[in-house]
């Protein structure tokens, strides 16, 4: 049974809900005087959430976490959305990637990426400086059959079957974040990364290539003493202007259990095309590159389960205004105060990264939270996802303000037991989940707790693959029972005005 | 005329004598094709009737003249997660797709391509008019528990020829294995994919790959963390025996370590399948002894 629900009323239920006291209908010509104001579509667009599970997989019961997402902004109703989904028909075939040429109404799987079976890390962007209509999407992406290794590579068309292009490989990094930015001379492609074969541990550094992958240069980014490394989380973000920014975590003291970190932001006016590139932006404490936001904040590290069944220790997120590349936010978590096991923060700057805000913007000290995600409309609206351990159970907000967080509108996507299915590996819904803009939505993707019930998607819900919302059961498309297990999710919210 | 005629009936009649052979030669393909190969490495077989042609059964599979629609009469083999059965539509990108009629009925041996509302095959070999027989129907209406998918026997096939030893032991021991440290100054290495190995004593019993064992025992890493790298890889406990498909150490950058005193290669059993159960020893020494 399909579940499609009354997205667009649940859409204004949430708006109510922000302005209590205002009836329903006198909200109508508030939101369509905002959406027509700003030159969009005079029906605005309705939430929805997808579970992103073809049918033809109905019998599946992986894990399919940490996910994530691209959209060719072109020509948006093409999107590839990732997760760690195993390659379904083969031990040894390519670990697939999900696609969508319908705005992500409906996805398929198909098994292009260069790695065996499952990646053990994969991120991805769609540029568009080479008029591949459903290209160029280029992705890093960690195997780890034997040892760990990454491979940077393209796809022109990810609607055909054709294995991806590896054009660099190379071993000793950890999580790969990939950023692209379409320009005429061709795609240029950030991938923040850590990297260990840097001999004085000041491992983060992005990978920039400024020909569409055919060339990479890795470019350090760390200018201080560490631990002896950095942490896993190394985040580019690129502006239509070419300004590139990367937040990463300087870790200063490492116990095994703690890291002392300091939250550092580094940026390059020029695309990281010049012989030095992320040095403008330098700390008034010390004169090198790099500006504190927040220094020497204690990360718990946890390699196992440590917030209902998911491990904490590095989620970081930096997005900028794409329009006005002054405008920046960082989010990362921390220990947070006593009780707390995990506290999301954001901050932002208006000066290019040159001050940040003291403290936390108003309503984002958000506790016992991870994976945050950040992004910016082009109206300037930020975007706030995060995943959060509440009563037993994963809730997963998507936050909007067009004024630094000094109102917000907070939309529930889903809420679903934390204890339930019970973890197959770690991480359980991942080390990170992902949000981007294109044109008047937010889009992203998270993953959680598959059980087909409304209840726990309170925006509405859309399953491909077979499931019994009245009996809240799945099954394999033949009527047998599935298990539920860790599914990931897209969804689309319309940009506030 | 007349002789023309009939002349010319005689040409038909022995161009369809020829044709008729032709179909024979393709009815008969069984004869020409390897079945358990192929079977071997079908990951989906099913048989059915070809409905359409140059067309795809769902949105988002490309359209070429090589991909047809069939329909299926009965699925023989697929993994637990594929949802098919018997009426459902399915794409088939074949080989040559001059072979095919709409209402040609065949066995289709096949891999997946991609997934969506249906299903979309790549073949690998066809049976025209046979009714595919019960090969191995792989769990169907019984989805397997995660991470339980059985390696198939190609697959197995493959990873054992790339292995340095097969063997039939019993794990005596299992000791936490910490790898050196790094020299001074050289970075940390704290990731989510930290191994943290283990090793465990191999007690050889037999060998069915690979040269003698010396003392008949092997040291085997392998990494005891929970996290994604590792999902696939074999976990060892004491007293547990199996199959093991063994390479040398080139993942934990200490390819030897001690035993008895002496220095001896250490082996890592990492990939899905390299460890079996001993009940599947029968099936390992048959591959091997076929390949």
């Amino acid at each position: 049974m399909k579940a499609v629900a009354l997205s667009r009323l649940r859409f204004l239920a949430s708006a109510r809900s922000t302005f209590p006291g205002l009836p329903l209908l006198a909200l109508l010509p508030i939101l369509t005087a905002g959406f027509l104001a700003r030159g969009q579509s005079p029906v605005p667009p309705s939430i929805s959430v997808v579970n992103l599970i073809p049918a033809s997989l109905s019998g599946e019961s992986n894990q399919d976490s940490e996910p994530f997402l691209a959209i060719q902004n072109q020509n948006p109703q093409v999107m590839v959305a990732s997760a760690f989904t195993p390659n379904p028909f083969s031990m040894t075939g390519n670990a697939p990637v999900y696609v969508s040429q319908d705005s992500g109404k409906t996805w398929v799987l198909n098994a292009i990426t260069p790695v065996q079976r499952m990646t053990c890390d994969i991120t991805h962007a769609m540029a568009t400086g080479e008029n591949h209509p459903r290209g160029d999407l280029h992705a890093g992406t960690l195997a780890c059959a034997s040892g760990i290794i990454l491979d940077e590579s393209e796809s022109n068309d990810v609607s055909l079957s054709a294995t991806m292009n590896v054009q660099s490989t190379r071993g000793n990094v950890d999580q790969p974040f990939v950023r692209a930015l379409g320009v005429a001379s061709g795609d240029r492609i950030y991938v923040g990364l850590n990297d260990f074969n840097i001999a004085n541990g000041r491992t983060a550094t992005i990978d920039v290539s400024v020909d569409g992958g055919a060339t990479y240069k890795s470019i350090p980014i760390e200018t201080r003493k560490t631990a002896g490394q950095d942490g896993p989380s190394v985040r580019p973000a690129v502006a239509n202007d070419g300004t590139v920014y990367a937040a990463y975590f300087g870790w200063r003291k490492f116990d095994g259990k703690t890291a002392t970190s300091d939250i550092v932001v580094v940026r390059d006016d020029a695309a990281a095309t010049g012989a030095n590139p992320f040095q403008v932006l330098k700390d008034p404490s010390d004169k090198l590159p790099g500006r504190i936001v927040a220094k020497r904040v204690s990360i718990p590290w946890s390699n196992a389960p440590a917030m209902g069944q998911e491990r904490i220790g590095s989620t970081l997120s930096i997005a900028v205004d794409p329009n006005h590349s002054g405008t920046v936010y960082v989010s990362w978590a921390d220990k947070g105060s006593k009780g707390d096991i995990y506290t999301l923060h954001v901050r932002s700057s208006t000066d290019r990264g040159v001050t940040w805000s003291k403290t936390d913007l108003p309503g984002t000290t958000i506790h016992n939270a991870t994976n945050v995600a950040l992004a910016v409309a082009n109206n300037g609206v930020v975007g706030l996802l995060y995943q959060q351990l509440a009563g037993g159970r994963w809730v997963t907000h998507l936050m909007q303000s067009h004024d630094g967080f000094n109102t917000a509108r907070d939309f529930v996507l889903a809420t679903v037991p934390a204890d339930q299915p019970v973890g197959q590996f770690l991480p359980y819904l991942g080390d990170y989940d992902y949000l981007l803009s294109v044109s008047n939505e937010f889009r992203g993707v998270f993953c959680a707790n598959n059980t087909p019930d409304f209840a726990n998607f309170p925006q509405g819900v859309t399953y491909q693959r077979a499931a019994d919302f009245n009996a809240k059961t799945l099954h394999d498309g033949s009527g047998n029972p599935v298990p539920i297990s860790i599914d990931p999710f897209y969804f689309s919210v319309p940009v506030i005005p | 005329m007349k002789i023309s005629a009939l002349f010319f009936k005689a040409i038909l009649a022995g161009a369809g004598w020829w044709l008729a052979l032709c179909g024979c030669t393709n009815a008969a393909a069984p004869q020409a094709i390897d079945r358990a190969a192929l079977t071997t490495k079908s990951s989906i077989i099913f048989s059915g009737t070809v409905s359409q042609l140059a067309a795809t059964s769902f949105p988002d599979v490309p359209k070429s003249p090589q991909t047809i629609v069939v329909k299926v009469d009965s699925v023989a083999k697929k993994p637990a997660a594929v949802s098919l059965k018997k009426g459902d539509s399915v794409t088939v990108e074949v080989k040559d797709a001059s072979g095919f009629q709409e209402g040609t009925r065949a066995t289709f041996y096949t891999d997946g391509w991609i997934f969506g509302s249906g299903v979309a095959v790549k073949e690998l070999g066809h049976e025209l008019g046979a009714a595919a027989e019960p090969v191995r129907v792989g769990s169907a209406g019984n989805p397997a528990a995660p991470g339980q998918d059985r390696i198939s026997d190609q697959e197995l096939l493959d990873r054992m020829k790339a292995s340095d030893f097969v063997v039939v032991g019993r794990v005596t021991d299992v000791r936490k294995w910490n790898a050196p440290k790094p020299k001074s100054g050289a970075p940390l290495r704290v990731t989510e994919h930290d191994p943290d190995w283990r090793e465990a004593v191999v007690e050889v019993q037999s060998v069915l790959k690979g040269g003698k064992v010396k003392g008949n025992k092997v040291i085997v890493r392998f990494p005891n963390r929970d996290d994604v790298a590792w999902v696939n890889s074999p976990r060892f406990a004491k007293n547990q025996r199996g199959i093991f498909c063994l390479n040398r150490d080139q993942s934990t950058g200490a390819p030897t370590t001690t035993m008895g005193g002496h220095e001896v290669n250490a082996y890592t059993c990492l990939g899905h399948g390299d460890a079996l159960p001993i009940s599947e020893e029968a099936r390992v020494r048959s591959l091997l002894k076929n390949q």
